[in-house]
């Protein structure tokens, strides 16, 4: 069965980016989400096993995002990915549960290696 | 206004991440060298005519206060103007962080704001040109205003553009009430010249 990921991004451009830089053999079904409302509404519908989720965004920003998920205890594999490269951006990322931290623009050996690093099947 | 002018959804939406990953990059500089934690913004894009490039930086500084800004000239693949628009404690702010003690006097306090607006624009303004296979060169920053209102800084008559490219970003300290902003003003022959830069940029993906 496809694993559901969920790719959060204000910019169009960046979740194509984001998405050609996923490992070509990986079995997902892809939702797109533009902020972080939206991202939280197709988290509780289940589509968000794996995420990729930017930091800076209106709405709601991925800070915003992980604050929630941990407060309602909930859990899904997050992956930061944002242009934001300051040591505490990734610091408080982690603290907030995030797994991992990717810097943009987004290296595609970088996100398999991570995938692979967690065991997310491939 | 000239249509070849305006950008599309897509070409406007690709400068915007282009800009949010160039900021990314001068935000981390400025956290180093100020030692905190800088929040980003969304980048703000806007094309104009040259009359009311003024009112469109007031509006996007946000308050009529009085500001200091240093500018830089780049050219190149693309050619303007980059701005950094410091609010009246914005100078002290940052010498405070950096360190001084109050006697900074005014001839330090420039070099300060100088210096800062340099790492500010060198960093942003090679990152677009980087990811856009773009090349600039930049003027030496100078000071382009002391203690002015917002909507004096560009005077529209001195300007030989008829349109301009805005684009915003500005850089904020959770520590305390500081926000920097970034401008960068391009005129219409730039405009062109990024529109293809950025149909380039997104045939990758």
């Amino acid at each position: 069965m496809p694993t559901p990921i969920l790719v959060v991004d204000d910019s169009v451009m960046a979740r194509k980016m984001l998405i050609k830089a996923l490992p070509a053999g990986w079995d997902v079904e892809i939702t797109q989400a533009g902020n972080g409302l939206e991202a939280l509404a197709a988290y509780r519908e289940g589509k968000a096993e794996v995420m990729f989720l930017d930091l800076t965004m209106p709405e709601l920003d991925g800070y915003g995002v992980l604050e929630t998920l941990q407060a309602e205890g909930l859990n899904s594999f997050v992956i930061v990915v944002s242009a934001d490269i300051q040591p505490l951006a990734r610091e408080r990322v982690r603290q907030l549960g995030a797994l991992a931290f990717v810097k943009k623009p987004v290296e595609p050996t970088q996100i398999e290696s991570i995938l692979r690093e967690y065991g997310i099947a491939l | 206004m000239n249509d070849q002018l305006l950008l599309t959804p897509d070409q406007r939406d690709a400068l915007q991440e282009v800009t949010n990953i160039a900021m990314g990059q001068a935000g981390a500089q400025l956290a180093q060298i100020l030692e905190v934690f800088v929040q980003l913004s969304v980048p703000r894009i806007n094309i104009t005519e040259s009359a009311n490039i003024a009112g469109n930086i007031l509006q996007l500084v946000g308050t009529p206060q009085s500001v200091t800004a240093i500018r830089q000239a780049f050219s190149g693949t693309l050619r303007g103007e980059a701005m950094v628009v410091y609010d009246e404690n914005g100078c002290r702010d940052l010498a405070d962080l950096m360190g001084y003690e109050d006697d900074i006097d005014r001839d330090s306090e420039r070099e300060l704001l100088l210096d800062v607006g340099n790492v500010l624009v060198g960093a942003c303004l090679n990152g677009i040109a980087e990811l856009l296979q773009a090349k600039l060169s930049f003027s030496a920053p100078t000071i382009m205003a002391e203690n002015v209102e917002v909507g004096r800084l560009i005077n529209p008559q001195q300007l030989t553009w008829n349109y301009a490219l805005l684009v915003e970003v500005h850089f904020t300290l959770e520590v305390r009430d500081f926000t920097c902003h970034l401008m960068t003003l391009m005129p219409e022959e730039s405009i062109v010249a990024l529109k293809s830069a950025l149909d380039a940029f997104m045939e990758n993906f």
